[in-house]
């Protein structure tokens, strides 16, 4: 399989077509079998990520891409954009987290005739399969032109599947995630294209203009000139502005202090399933793109807006955890900790050290196995009780056991309990930022640290009002899990314990690409 | 079998159990699922048993050779700081595990008494394997923080016992209260977590590495170095908060965590409310050994404390004691009587160790868990046979139907009380209990801290005055600088004739210890008098607060015949008692304290710190440098003076506590109301509850319900109004500007101009109301902009050239303006 990673990511299409043809019966089936077959196929490609794989030749960064497939694919005049997709140690985790993710989400998916808002099968699913598609292309493009297209092929089915299989008030989270998301994306087209042609000058030929997101980190002249505060657009310096128009339109995506608040609306109102991708996958999207797009190519303009994205960060971790105190929906809650927990993330990143992106990273992937499995976990309680409300529940611990015991598990991992992932993230972080060299890295990581207190708060004042206390009437026949939802939770419960057990092997995959992103970085 | 595996394999068995139980438990049942649990414990019960026999007879050089050559596995780089994890293995492990391994094993003995009743039910639902299974954990948890050689390991531990502590202090989660005070051990524990964090990311920064051993040498030689010459590492900060240096706050740090788990003021206020969970557990986890993990912490980051660090710690330890102990005198619940003499032993451990009195706070970790944990058990003994009561004043009389709980009970009492014949020798042996021992040493060191040091700095002040020069020299280390050893800043053989001169004057009326250590002790802050007499004045109410624990529970005349009737004791509860108090006879002076001595050799061997010996003779023998002995001169021994001052402190306070006690409540009913507010106030446990409650609980949640609005309201309000504004923009140009749609609209100018703001506004509108049966047109409309998309594409040239006339025309114009 010469190009299997341009198969992998068109399977879920193939799919797709599949759902399309095949009779509306057969749709959940189809769905499920392509994404368990993309996941199958991603597996397969651990081989080169492995320590002493084709990966670890330590070159340099972008030296030691797997799964090249380069290929002209729009070329007129001098406007050139090639079909270009690629794996390193820092997409190549992310693949596997979407294809294992959205697996679980279709598998979660399955009762599907059984929701409230279960109109036409088939178009929810064939939509499911092109958002898969468009992740997974977005994490797979080294073309800035490419990944654009992906970042928005992804957008429009994420709008119809919280659209039109959402809650009740699905129109206004749909339109608002739709809107923020346009409103990043097009500050992002702006700064690609302001990007090619200014890559033209830089090597002095508007024919060698390029899109090539690695070239832009690697090709000294155009680094030299991206990260020269000389170069000016518009007025302002080159650098810094992209910096920010990309950041913006990322950080949406995270989502960032101010701009969060489409996602509590948008978690609510989508389907369990949708909500396990949403945070699961897409919110990595964003934070994906600071690694892979701001921080190498605009290191200048990372270290000028360390302070202001560091502040972002914290503001995030205290006030997603401040919020979710104030909740009283269950599933708003989690939203507010996803909040919470990808501040981590974006303090890790702001900071530019390695320790500060290993966590950012490991955050990223601990994040994304431990949020579905909450996601999920309400998920399950929302199809037996058919509300949210925090303060009806209680003693679902006694007529559940087995759900209990697994939600357990799953919030502890969310609280970033020792020997779970979110620990490790968290703890790199945290000493990361104490770490870096930044005069007000020390407070950050102060006041970061200070939020681990309110996570354990909100987290056990939440588990005390769902699942302790006496056990009520009307939830005593509530079924246990079934064996299908133990079968979607214990692949991520066991993610969760393996990556906090032995992180070494999480790290293994990305430290080498982090630290070749790092002496780019410094490099500068 | 090699030590460290067999170690590790202790460790590891319990989690086995965890494992099996959690999968298992519930089709094993009542009582099967115990006897998992049990056999695990046991296996590491023997493996330990193994261990330590073997240990005490290697040799001291066998030891630290076998503590150097302990293996350690790689775990992870934090960056490019390698992280491993492996087995501390040396005398203090031994004898830790061993405690924790006995007492745990014998704690799950008496679970299987203590639940075969209905303690296993929660909501009327039998949760039998889950108590086995938490317990599993816990031993598990706790083992692992015992052998952890890294400072993250053992933090990593330190959150699982805390885990295990949330989840067994909300056994009975069906009831609010249980539930309230899990959460509160947690996230009280959580608050300590937070220092201790950030003392180990000073620890990763200025040391470079989590490992314990590493630290130290390297803080050793940093501090070195900045004697010497310029200083570097932790010594180079400048900075400094509330008065304490870099340095220093990287040790009070660490002690942070310390003071959550082992309940130090003012983190003291979740402990008695743990006692919420089954009574075993309470005996296990918050008597006897994870509250005592904050002590074992602090031992073994004993050689990153600075004097300034050491200072806190005693000064928490010496409040946590004090209050604790009044409390405790109101007390009428058993357990909480029991809890807060637990805090306040806790706090002369903690106080030991800030003064510097390491083998004698250890010393008494391990006679408290012995005797605690039976005080414990037999309050559950009493408690499950009194159909859950737990009021001492609905009791009385026990002594005759639980005769063996009683003399248990009663020996635990004495234990802690401090029993003993000062001065009275049977051969070699001493006479008194474990506690006696211990709590004279820590008291004798404390002595030596407040009048002998502060003497010796005086005849020092000569060799000060000559260092002076020195001392200006280490002036940069910071404001606090922590060791100002004026005669290691001169070369050091110079040093070393001075100070043996010095020496040879010391030995007739001074500590003594190597010239190094002796230097170190001479720059110890003075510790002011109360720091001593407080102990002192708390050594005469524990034996009156216990003595009436007991006096109230088995004597006396029966005051509520409900709970007299119902009151039996059985043999599966009352074996583990008579072993642990077995264990409080044996665990004393002769047993545990070489052994404490023997671990104190290796890990207080730091020529930053110094640990002060309570017992000059074992020290000869030992020959051991690391620390400093009392000064035994006539009339400056600490022993003779405590002899006398707090001999028979346990007399006395026992004896008060019978004759306030002997005729039943009425005469503490008549002192109760001659101290009234005094007496109201402990009860209300010094307010600290309400003002945590109203200031910190209620300041957070009431902060978190103002974040929730701002977020609904404003950022949430900011963002619909700009929607609206988009919205009203769009009908304008749409409607107003361009073309007439209906009515009342005004279109001025025409349709094919305004085609894209049409487009976007009949999107709009349309998708305001999605629908699963538009897909197919949502498709088109999404086909059509891709096909707009590749227009514009396709002429790309004519926008390049756009965008580059905007790049260099607008750009410059705007730079211009800008006159820059």
């Amino acid at each position: 399989m010469e190009h299997i990673l341009t198969w992998l990511i068109f399977l879920p299409l193939i799919g797709m077509v599949a759902v399309l043809i095949a009779p509306s019966s057969m749709a959940r089936g189809i769905a499920w079998m392509t994404t368990f077959i993309t996941f199958l196929v991603s597996c397969t490609m651990f081989g080169p990520f492995l320590p002493g794989g084709a990966a670890w030749t330590g070159d340099g960064y972008g030296k030691a891409m797997q799964f090249v497939h380069q290929t002209p694919w729009i070329h007129v005049g001098n406007f050139h954009i090639n079909w270009h997709v690629g794996l390193d140690g820092l997409s190549f985790p992310l693949i596997i987290l979407t294809t294992l993710i959205t697996w679980l989400s279709a598998w979660a998916s399955w009762n599907f005739d059984h929701w409230t808002n279960n109109k036409g099968a088939k178009g929810f699913f064939a939509l499911f399969l092109l958002l898969e598609t468009g992740v997974l292309g977005t994490f797979a493009s080294l073309d800035f032109f490419l990944f654009y297209i992906f970042w928005e092929v992804m957008l429009l089915p994420m709008y119809f599947l919280i659209g039109v299989w959402g809650g009740p008030r699905k129109e206004y989270a749909a339109i608002k995630f739709f809107l923020y998301t346009l409103a990043g994306s097009v500050l992002m087209l702006v700064a690609l294209i302001a990007m090619y042609f200014a890559s033209g000058t830089a090597m002095g030929d508007p024919g060698n203009s390029t899109f090539n997101i690695i070239d832009y980190a690697i090709n000294a002249k155009i680094h030299d000139y991206f990260n020269d505060t000389t170069t000016k657009f518009l007025g302002w310096t080159f650098g810094r502005a992209m910096f920010v128009m990309l950041f913006i339109g990322f950080m949406i995506k995270v989502p960032l202090f101010p701009t969060h608040t489409w996602l509590p609306d948008a978690h609510v109102e989508a389907p369990t399933p949708i909500s396990m991708i949403l945070a699961g996958v897409l919110l990595k999207l964003g934070a994906y793109g600071f690694l892979r797009v701001c921080y190498p190519i605009f290191p200048e303009a990372g270290k000028w807006a360390a302070y202001a994205v560091a502040t972002l960060g914290v503001i995030n971790i205290v006030y997603g955890a401040f919020c979710c105190l104030a909740q009283t929906d269950f599933k708003r809650l989690v939203a507010y900790s996803s909040i919470s927990h990808m501040g981590y993330v974006v303090l890790g990143t702001a900071i530019m050290t390695d320790v500060g992106f290993q966590g950012a990273m490991f955050q990223i992937l601990a994040h994304g196995v431990s949020s579905p499995m909450c996601f999920f976990l309400v998920g399950v309680i929302y199809d037996r009780a058919h509300h949210r409300d925090l303060n009806r529940f209680g003693g679902l611990w006694l007529a559940m056991p087995k759900y209990g015991s697994l939600a357990t598990l799953g919030f502890f991992a969310s609280l970033g309990l020792p020997a779970l992932c979110g620990f490790i993230g968290e703890i790199w972080v945290l000493l990361g930022t104490f770490n870096a060299g930044f005069p007000w890295a020390k407070p950050m990581a102060v006041i970061a640290a200070f939020g681990a207190i309110l996570t354990a708060a909100y987290i056990l004042w939440m588990i005390q009002r769902v699942y302790l206390g006496k056990k009520q009437e009307q939830y005593a026949d509530f079924p246990d899990v079934t064996a299908r939802e133990t079968a979607i939770l214990i692949p991520m419960a066991a993610l969760a314990i393996f990556m906090g057990v032995l992180p070494k092997y999480t790290f293994d995959l990305m430290n080498g690409t982090l630290s070749d992103i790092i002496k780019v970085i410094q490099g500068s | 079998m090699q030590y460290q595996t067999a170690l590790a394999l202790g460790v590891v068995v319990p989690l086995a159990s965890f494992f099996f139980l959690a999968l298992f438990g519930p089709r094993l049942g009542k009582p099967k699922s115990s006897y998992v649990a049990l056999l695990a414990i046991g296996i590491s019960c023997a493996l330990s048993t193994y261990v330590l026999v073997n240990w005490l007879k290697l040799s001291t050089p066998e030891r630290t050779e076998l503590t150097a050559s302990a293996y350690r596995f790689d775990w992870g780089t934090l960056g490019s700081m390698p992280l491993t994890v492996g087995v501390k293995l040396d005398s203090l492990t031994v004898i830790m595990y061993f405690m924790v391994t006995f007492i745990a094993f014998w704690i799950h003995f008496f679970s299987i008494g203590y639940m075969e009743g209905h303690s296993d039910e929660v909501d009327h639902v039998s949760k039998y394997h889950r108590f086995f299974t938490y317990l599993s954990l816990f031993c598990f948890s706790m083992l692992g923080l015992v052998v952890s050689s890294s400072l993250l390991f053992l933090f990593i531990f330190w959150e699982l016992v805390g885990l295990c502590s949330y989840l067994l202090i909300g056994f009975y989660f069906d009831r609010k209260y249980a539930s309230n005070a899990a959460i509160k051990a947690f996230i009280t524990n959580r608050v300590g977590d937070f220092g201790f964090i950030l003392g180990m990311a000073l620890v990763a920064l200025y040391l470079n590495t989590l490992d314990l051993d590493l630290a130290a040498a390297r803080f050793a030689e940093q501090f070195h170095k900045s004697a010497e010459g310029p200083a570097v590492g932790i010594f180079a900060n400048s900075y400094t908060l509330f008065g304490f240096s870099v340095a220093s706050l990287m040790g009070i740090g660490l002690f942070c965590g310390a003071m959550g788990k082992s309940a130090q003021f003012p983190l003291h206020v979740w402990l008695p409310d743990a006692m919420a969970g089954p009574t075993p557990v309470s005996a296990l986890i918050h008597a006897a050994t994870m509250v005592a993990a904050g002590v074992y912490l602090v031992a073994r980051i004993f050689r990153l404390l600075t004097p300034e660090a050491q200072f806190f710690i005693a000064c928490i330890g010496c409040i946590t004691l004090t209050i604790t102990a009044l409390i405790a005198i109101v007390q009428t619940d058993i357990k909480k009587v029991l809890a807060y003499s637990t805090l306040s032993q806790l706090g002369y451990m903690i106080f030991g160790m800030g003064m510097g009195a390491w083998v004698a706070a250890l010393f008494h970790l391990m006679t408290h868990a012995f005797f605690k944990a039976m005080l414990f058990l037999g309050s559950g003994q009493v408690i499950e046979g009194c159909h859950h009561e737990q009021d001492m004043r609905k009791m009385g009389g026990l002594r005759k139907k639980m005769p063996v709980t009683c003399w248990t009970f009663f020996i635990g009492v004495l234990a802690i009380a401090g029993f003993g014949l000062p001065g009275v020798e049977i051969g070699h042996v001493k006479l008194g209990l474990g506690g006696f021992f211990s709590k004279d040493e820590i008291l004798a060191v404390a002595y030596e801290r407040a009048f002998n040091i502060p003497e010796l700095k005086k005849t020092d002040a000569a060799a000060d005055d000559a260092g002076e020069h020195a001392d200006a020299s280490n002036a940069n280390m910071g404001v606090a600088s922590p060791f100002r050893l004026a005669s290691d800043n001169q070369p050091a053989q110079h040093a070393e004739t001075e100070h043996s001169e010095h020496d040879a004057h010391a030995h007739g009326d001074h500590a003594q210890g190597t010239p190094q250590k002796m230097a170190i002790a001479a720059k110890l802050p003075a510790i002011p008098k109360w720091m001593f007499f407080f102990p002192i004045a708390i050594a005469y109410i524990t034996p009156f607060y216990m003595m009436r624990c007991w006096w109230m529970t088995f004597c006396g005349k029966p005051r509520d015949h409900h709970v007299y009737d119902h009151a039996h004791e059985s043999w599966k509860m009352f074996l583990p008692l008579v072993i642990l108090a077995g264990g409080t006879f044996f665990s004393s002076y002769q047993m545990f304290r070489p052994l404490i001595h023997d671990a104190a050799v290796i890990a207080t061997d730091s020529s930053t710190v110094v640990a002060i010996d309570g017992e000059a003779h074992v020290l000869a023998e030992a020959g051991g440098g690391t620390m400093i002995m009392l000064n035994h001169a006539p009339g400056k021994n600490p022993h003779d003076w405590l002899k006398m001052g707090v001999g028979f402190s346990w007399l006395i306070g026992m004896g008060f506590a019978v004759l306030v006690y002997l005729r039943g409540l009425g005469l503490a009913d008549k002192l109760k109301r001659m101290f009234g507010p005094i007496h109201t106030a402990l009860e209300q446990k010094l307010y600290f509850d309400h003002v945590y409650d109203a200031v910190l609980v209620g300041g957070t949640v009431t902060f978190g319900f103002v974040c929730g609005l701002f977020d609904k309201i404003v950022v949430d309000g900011i963002v619909n109004m700009t929607a609206l504004l988009g919205k009203f923009v769009g009908v304008f140009t749409g409607r107003q500007l361009d073309m007439p749609v209906k009515r009342g609209d005004w279109g001025i100018v025409d349709a094919i101009a305004n085609g894209l703001a049409q487009t976007m506004l009949d999107i709009g509108s349309e998708i305001r109301r999605p629908q699963s049966g538009r897909i197919r047109m949502y498709v088109m409309i999404t086909a059509g902009s891709a096909a707009v998309a590749l227009l514009v594409v396709l002429n790309y040239h004519r926008l390049a050239d756009g965008l580059q006339w905007l790049m260099s025309n607008v750009g410059t114009r705007v730079l211009a303006a800008n006159g820059s």
